[in-house]
Parts: structure tokens; sequence; C-alpha cells
């Protein structure tokens, strides 16, 4: 018999980081975002999402973390279910950094505060203890000779690359990236995605939506094509792209590749 | 080339406008002393000072102006506070989700801007100062209040609206707490933002001010009423009031600027 059962009535999964059951999501107005979508991630696994625009990729991780709020279907981050109870929800916000297309960077606060806020306000660090933790991931992301200027003297590579520091800080066990390369200048596209490689490297469990071919044939376990809020083909990313079952599929990486 | 650099261009331009704003001045001046002097008013300048502060033994006595003007220094600084706070709450009400918040400030709201400020402070000194039992000072102060708060909750909603909803979903995806969010990303931020129209709003403050004289609280404009009633020195006490009116309210916009100018990111 296994030490821990494999599922409990909590939905508790000890391979599993995500687990989202029949999820549906209609905007008001009637754009239907996600249509009875279900997914697994797997604790370390990084997983790119790709598909055209309106297919529903943002919403599906904006739901991850109850950035939108689902219609129905079910949503269970490491263990913990995402439902009305607020204790919860909050839970899980704080298990899972995000990462957006415009930064989203705090354009009054330097660097480091930026940094340093969530650590203090959520987690109660002192200012030391949040300072050496800010200053370890501005080291690693490369761009800890900026730590005391202000968003808006960074370039979009270096703004990014705060940003992803500011989400790793709370040590997520998750971390999601929401088209965090697209609104940047073709030159420095490239730093950002190696901080993302080192951070796959190092086992974190990422849900990536990306126009970055390269980067998902690269480094992701799995890819998941979507459209119209559903799944059109989810494979290991060798055979994603190499052997693509579906004939939409076919024609959508023809267009992007 | 004939090309003119723009500094000259706007050198030239100072210089003219210069001479017309002069020239426009000395025509006004002229306006009031013929004005007056058709009307037979003889001018007492002398004792203006009088009315302002007094040496005695060498010991500076304020005059009732300057006791005035103290007054409503202290009416506005505290209605200034207070109407900011009154106004930050009922913007954030506004925007709450709770429907019971939305609807008390919008009454608030719509009861204290469709009524004149005039009607309101005698409202409040007939009717709720002998229920509340407050003093004059106090009614004011409470009437004022009430009154610009309406205004600066319009003001602050417009700010906090426009902060770009990505900050809002950045605080989120960190773990703030709504307050949280609102204390340390999204006030910073918009009060920088409305620091302009606010700063308008206090110098409206001031001003209203003045109308508190009719409840005979003995703020600038009710001393300078009560001198003239005495003495009839209509012209120069009026000038004298509107002038230390206007120094009031000059400084007020230099200090928001000079606040301005000093924090980062105000855009």
């Amino acid at each position: 018999m296994p030490l821990l059962p494999e599922t409990n009535n909590l939905g508790f999964d000890r391979e599993n980081m995500v687990k989202m059951r029949d999820v549906c999501k209609t905007y008001a107005g009637g754009v239907v975002a996600l249509d009875h979508f279900s997914l697994d991630v797997r604790r370390g696994e990084v997983l790119v999402i790709i598909g055209p625009s309106g297919a529903g990729k943002s919403t599906l991780l904006r739901c991850l973390n109850g950035l939108e709020l689902i219609d129905s279907g079910s949503i269970v981050i490491d263990g913990i279910p995402l439902d009305k109870n607020e204790a919860n929800q909050l839970a899980i916000r704080r298990k899972i950094g995000m990462v957006f297309q415009s930064f989203n960077l705090f354009p009054h606060l330097s660097v480091q505060e930026n940094i340093n806020l969530a650590q203090r306000l959520v987690q109660k660090k002192s200012p030391a203890q949040a300072n050496t933790i800010t200053r370890d991931l501005l080291h690693r992301v490369g761009v800890l000779d900026k730590a005391m200027r202000y968003p808006d003297e960074l370039s979009g590579g270096q703004q990014q690359r705060v940003a992803i520091a500011r989400a790793l800080a709370l040590y997520p066990k998750i971390m999601l990236f929401d088209e965090a390369t697209s609104a940047l200048d073709p030159e420095m596209i490239g730093e950002v995605l190696d901080v993302m490689r080192n951070l796959a490297a190092e086992g974190m469990t990422m849900l990536v939506v990306s126009h970055e071919m390269g980067f998902a044939r690269e480094v992701s376990d799995r890819v998941v094509f979507m459209e119209e809020g559903r799944k059109v083909e989810e494979a290991a990313s060798a055979k994603f792209f190499t052997q693509p079952q579906q004939a939409r599929t076919r024609e959508f990486l023809s267009q992007i590749l | 080339m004939a090309f003119v650099s723009p500094r000259t261009i706007s050198k030239a331009a100072t210089l003219r406008d210069s001479i017309l704003f002069v020239l426009s001045l000395a025509a006004m001046l002229w306006l009031v002393l013929r004005g007056a002097g058709q009307m037979g008013y003889s001018w007492h300048w002398q004792r203006v000072p009088g009315y302002l502060f007094t040496l005695e033994e060498g010991r500076f006595i304020a005059g009732p102006l300057l006791q005035g003007l103290g007054m409503t220094l202290a009416i506005t600084s505290i209605s200034m506070v207070v109407a900011g706070l009154i106004g930050l709450l009922t913007a954030l009400l506004r925007l709450s989700a709770s429907p019971v918040g939305r609807g008390l400030s919008r009454i608030y709201l719509e009861i204290i801007r469709n009524t004149p400020l005039l009607v309101q402070i005698f409202c409040f000194y007939f009717i709720m100062a002998p229920i509340l039992d407050i003093g004059r000072m106090t009614t004011a102060v409470l009437a004022l209040s009430l009154f610009e708060g309406a205004y600066a909750s319009e003001i602050f909603r417009a700010g906090i609206l426009s902060i770009h909803r990505g900050q809002w979903e950045a605080c989120h995806s960190l773990g703030l707490t709504r307050w949280q969010g609102y204390r340390h990303v999204i006030l910073p931020q918009a009060i920088r933002r409305i620091m302009p129209p606010l700063t308008s709003q206090a110098i409206s403050l001031i001003k209203d001010s003045s109308l508190v004289s009719t409840i005979a609280v003995y703020e600038l404009t009710m001393q300078g009423r009560a001198i003239i009633a005495d003495t009839y020195l209509s012209f120069e006490i009026w000038a004298v009031v509107a002038c230390i009116y206007l120094v009031l309210t000059v400084s007020l916009s230099i200090l928001a600027n000079t606040l301005k100018r000093r924090v980062h990111g105000a855009t």
C-alpha cells in the first residue's frame, strides 16, 4: 500500500500541480473563452500553450490564479480547490507567480522596492530579509545594477526580468507567463527567454502562453494547441512539432513557423 | 537661412505680452480711480495698516484683518484634511462591491452637488447645530468639509480609475489584499496624478470659506465686513481682503507645483 493515497476527497494529487476539469468561462457579451476545458500539469513540467488570438490562452492562465472567475467546472492547485472560500483563493494566489505581457511593474517604486513590496506585506519579512532575497534574485536575472532605478529608466527586457524576479520573490510553486515576450523589441526577447530557460532547468512548474516556437520546442515538455476555448491537440513537444495529428494544428504551425 | 529660433520668438512675445499686461493694469487702475473720483470717494489708505497690525512699544499686535486671516487659515486647513478624508472614503465606497456603500455615497454626492453651499451652511447652522449642540466654528468646518469632500471624491474616483488595470492584476497575483493594493500601489500613483485638480479644489475651498461669514464666524471676510460697517472704507478694505485671498491661493498653487516636481513618476 502506498504511504499516501493517490487522491483523497479534497482532490489532492501528488503528481499533478494543476488539475482543471470541464472549466467553462464566458465573458459578459457572450464570448466563450473556455469551453469544457480540462488540463493536468505535473510538478516540474513546462507546458507551452499556443493558438490563434482569442483562443482563450490568456483566460486559461487568468482563471488559474483567480483573476477571472470560472462559470463551471473545477480547478485544483497543489491540492487546494479554487472555490468561493477566500482563504483558499489567497493561498492559491500565493502559490502562483504571474508574468504579464505589459510587465505591470509599479512605476512609483524603485526596482528593489517593487520586489520587496509583496515580501514585506504578504510574507511579513523584515526589510533586511527582503533585501537579501531581492538582491539575490536581481543578480540571477542580471539586473542587480539597476536595483535603485525606477521601471521607466529600464529597457523592456530589463523590466520584464525584474517582473519575473518580483514574482519569484514569493517562492511560487507555479509560474504563469502570459505572452511575456510579446511586447518586447526583438533584440530583448532572448534575454527574457534565457531567464525562463534557467527557471525551467531548475524544475519550476511553468505554464507559458507564447508565440516563441523555438522556446516551445527546446524548453517545453508538452504543448497544448487551443482554439475557441477548446483543446485541439496536446502532445509532448518533440512529437507535437514533428508529427502533429490534427489538420488544424498543421495549418496553424505552417502559418507561424 | 532666415530661421528664427523659438527662444527669440518667445522673448519678443514675452516683451509684447508684458507691455500689454502693464497697460491693462494701468487702464483698470485708472477706471477705479475715476469711478471713485466721480462718487466723491475720499481715500484713506493710511488707516488700512492699523486694521492689519499695530506695533505697541515694539510689540506686534495682529489687527482684525490678520486675526480674520488666522481664522480663515484654521477653518480651511482643518476642512481640507477632513474633506480629503471624506472624499477618499466616498470614492472608495463608490468603487466598492457593496451596494449599500455605493448607494449611500451616491445619495450624499447628489445632495451636496445639487444644492447651493450657502443653503447647506444655513441648514447646518439653523438645523444641525442646535440638534448636535456644536459651535459656529465646528458648523463651518463641517459644512465646508462635506461640500468640498463631495467634489474631492469625484477627483479621487477619476484618479483611481485612471490607473491601468494591470496594476491591480499585479497586486492580485502577488497576493496583496485589496486594501494593501490601494494603500501601496493604486493610491500613491493616483494621488500624484490628481494633484492639479486637488489643488484647484483646495483653492475653491479657501474662496468658499468666505461664505461662512454669513453665520458670523469671524474669518477674513467677516472681519472685513465688520470694519466696513464701522468705517465705510469699502474700497480699501475689500481690495486688501481680496489681495490676502490672492496671496493665499497663489502660494498654495506654488507649493503644489513644487511638491509635484519633487516626487518620482508624477505624470
